[in-house]
């Protein structure tokens, strides 16, 4: 396994007090595979990467678990050798490229820069590299793109480089937090068949987080599903869609508008998200879920294995009640 | 069905200092009462710039648009129908809404454009409790501000912000772009109850082919502010003409399409095109010699039309 996560609990404190983010998440990804993590927004699908990543803020505290990287404890890292690891052995690529970049650097030089640092090479041999790394996400006339500053460039064009420089080490693990959200479908679909095209040479395992279902369906291997700081499920992409086994997922595969006959009201999901900052004492998702039962309102079930490589958390996957 | 709206061979530049924008380049299009458009395009392609001159925020630079007959502007003035006739619902609900004035106040002022009588006759409380009712909010609700709301509450609230002054046309400007799948369903479905309700006629601009699928009646797709094809949202669906629709088709990163053959953009043309080349000549798979000087839009049949050699 190239990341474990294991019981991850997460608590923020905030002006109004502590908000649990993040409640026993636990995830593995393998050498090589693409983890696809949905979820509507506040779900906690950013915390969990910065969690990985040691990027969690000052007021935000991990009461619980463990992150494991190869092996290795992350949570018993220092700063300096986190800041390492970033990088060198997990890349990064967030929604918006521009906070990746140097603004006022040619892109080759920040590209350059980041290879020396990375490998021992002279300063004319990292040029050399970079150019083959504008290569490499397919960037037409390299040399000319190398000269220019991001500014110059679009949106797509930009994230290709956060991706070159993302991929430059080149790392174990990716991790791409909405890398095309804020782009066009055209332009996402390349970048993502970017992605895909460097995981498959390259055997680099990605974290792909997006609240697009058919990004999920496109580009991931596996897919786990986040509801109000918790996974509550997760399994090989294509079975999960075409057969959910939480009423979360199928409430949400309902409600696209994608088959929907137009002459029929979409299938919404009524209510809203619960406060996380006062947690239902059950299942989070029974105030909004049409098969609730008594239990789901006075006990919250864990996420736990339902068939062979799928895992669930919901009573009605329980044989033993 | 009547014609609403009629676009008539329609510019608009933008100048900064010597360099000039062409954000709507010839643009040809009708609206029928009652029926919902939607306009998709790129980013940049010049859909907003579209719904804007509707509402009086941009000018057309040539061109003219009628609005149930009458032109919207004339000799740069822009000739507001009735008062509140068009209204309009943009995308971020978070910064649309005055986050320093209460809910009340954001619904009721579009109302100031009106006259006294009506201001009062539309204004009043029972009317304003029903309005927020029907959105799908309280009537407690009234005396907060937005930052107090979810993004989906958000947009609730300047869905009846436009239906205050009981409009009979609405730009809608990505409403659901920012919000979840599930918030989605509910705004979505809301829109069209009262499109049925009120006889609403929509310009519904997103870049979520999906969600223009189910709303709409007619599509017209824009590339680099040009409509490059327009027709009934079934037939455009199911047979693409434009290189540039069909390449838009087979991007959807759709769970249930079928994985049908995949379009995708050329490498850019090592050709000098002039001004006078097919918009999408430097991107198209299909580009020959003749695309140098752009192809008129044609009808293919009385509602579908293209602009495009290959196509035509
Ligand atoms: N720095 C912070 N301080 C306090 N609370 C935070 C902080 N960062 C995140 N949270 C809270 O943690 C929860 C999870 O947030 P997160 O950013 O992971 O959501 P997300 O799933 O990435 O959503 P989105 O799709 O909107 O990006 C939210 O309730 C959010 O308000
Ligand atoms: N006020 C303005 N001044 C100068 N240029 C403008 C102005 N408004 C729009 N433009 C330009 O006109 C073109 C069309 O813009 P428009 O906002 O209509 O695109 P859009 O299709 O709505 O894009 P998006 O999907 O990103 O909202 C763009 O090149 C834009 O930069
Ligand atoms: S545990 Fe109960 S409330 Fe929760 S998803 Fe399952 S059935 Fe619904
Ligand atoms: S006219 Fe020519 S260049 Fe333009 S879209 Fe058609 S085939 Fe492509
Ligand atoms: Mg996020
Ligand atoms: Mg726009």
């Amino acid at each position: 396994m190239v990341l474990v996560l294991k019981d991850l609990c997460v608590d923020f404190t905030g002006m109004r007090g502590k908000v649990r983010a993040l409640n026993n998440v636990s995830l593995s990804i393998e050498k090589g595979e693409v983890l696809g993590v949905v979820g509507e927004s506040g779900s906690g699908k950013s915390v969990t990467a910065l969690s990985i990543l040691g990027l969690l803020g000052s007021n935000a505290n991990i009461s619980n678990g463990e992150i494991s990287y190869s092996g290795q404890n992350l949570l018993t890292l220092g700063p300096k050798e986190m800041q390492s690891l970033r990088g060198k052995k997990i890349g990064m690529v967030f929604q918006e490229p521009m906070t990746a970049l140097h603004p006022t650097m040619k892109v080759g030089n920040q590209l350059a820069e980041v290879i020396k640092r990375h490998r021992s090479v002279s300063k004319r041999q990292a040029c050399k590299l970079a150019i083959e790394a504008l290569k490499e996400v397919h960037i037409h006339d390299p040399e000319l793109v190398a000269k220019k500053y991001p500014f110059e460039l679009s949106g797509g064009m930009r994230q290709r480089i956060v991706i070159a420089l993302a991929m430059s080490a080149p790392p174990d693990l990716l991790i791409a937090d909405e890398p095309t959200t804020a782009l066009d479908v055209t332009i996402q679909k390349e970048i993502l068949q970017l992605i895909k095209e460097l995981n498959d040479r390259r055997g680099t395992s990605v974290l792909l987080i997006t609240h697009d279902l058919g990004v999920v369906s496109n580009v991931c291997d596996r897919v786990m599903v986040m509801y109000a700081g918790e996974v509550v499920e997760e399994g090989i992409t294509e079975a999960v869609l075409n057969a959910p086994s939480h009423p979360y997922t199928e409430a949400l595969l309902h409600a696209l508008p994608d088959l929907a006959d137009p002459g029929e009201p979409l299938k919404a999901i009524p209510g809203e998200v619960p406060d996380l900052q006062n947690r239902p004492a059950g299942c989070a998702f029974a105030s909004r879920c049409p098969k609730a039962m008594d239990i789901c309102g006075v006990s919250a079930p864990a996420l736990e294995l339902v068939s062979t490589n799928r895992s669930a958390a919901c009573w009605l996957r329980r044989d033993t009640h | 069905m009547n014609t609403l709206i009629d676009f008539h061979s329609v510019d608009k530049s933008f100048h900064k200092g010597k360099q000039s924008v062409r954000a709507v380049v010839d643009a040809n299009l009708t609206v029928k009462k009652g029926s919902v458009v939607g306009l998709v395009g790129e980013s940049g392609s010049g859909k907003s710039t579209l719904g804007k001159m509707l509402i009086g925020l941009e000018m057309p630079s040539e061109g003219s648009i009628h609005f149930e007959g009458t032109p919207l502007w004339k000799k740069k003035k822009f000739m507001r129908p009735r008062p509140g006739d068009i209204q309009t619902v943009f995308q971020d609900p978070q910064s649309s809404l005055d986050p320093r004035m209460r809910v009340k106040e954001i619904i009721l002022e579009p109302l100031l454009a009106l006259g006294s009588r009506e201001r009062k006759e539309k204004g009043g409380r029972e009317r304003l409790t029903s309005l927020m009712k029907r959105v799908g909010l309280k009537a407690e609700h009234l005396d907060r501000y937005p930052h107090e709301f979810s993004g989906g509450q958000r947009q609730r609230i300047a869905i009846a912000r436009a239906l205050i002054t009981d409009p009979s046309f609405i730009v809608l400007d990505e409403p659901t772009s920012a919000l979840d799948v599930s918030v989605q369903a509910q705004v979505l479905n809301l829109l069209k109850e009262l499109k049925n309700e009120r006889n609403l006629t929509y310009l519904f601009i997103s870049h979520n082919m999906s969600v223009i699928r189910y709303m709409c009646d007619v599509i017209a797709v824009m590339y680099k502010g040009r409509i490059v094809e327009s027709g009934p949202a079934r037939e455009l669906f199911e047979s693409p003409r434009h290189p540039y629709t069909k390449i838009l088709l087979s991007s959807l990163p759709s769970i249930f399409r079928e994985k049908g053959p995949v379009l995708s953009f050329a490498p850019p043309s090592e050709m000098e095109t002039g001004e006078e080349a097919c918009g999408f000549f430097d991107r198209c798979p299909f580009r020959m010699e003749a695309c140098l000087k752009a192809p008129a839009f044609e009808a293919i049949t009385e509602e579908h039309g293209v602009a495009c050699y290959r196509e035509g």
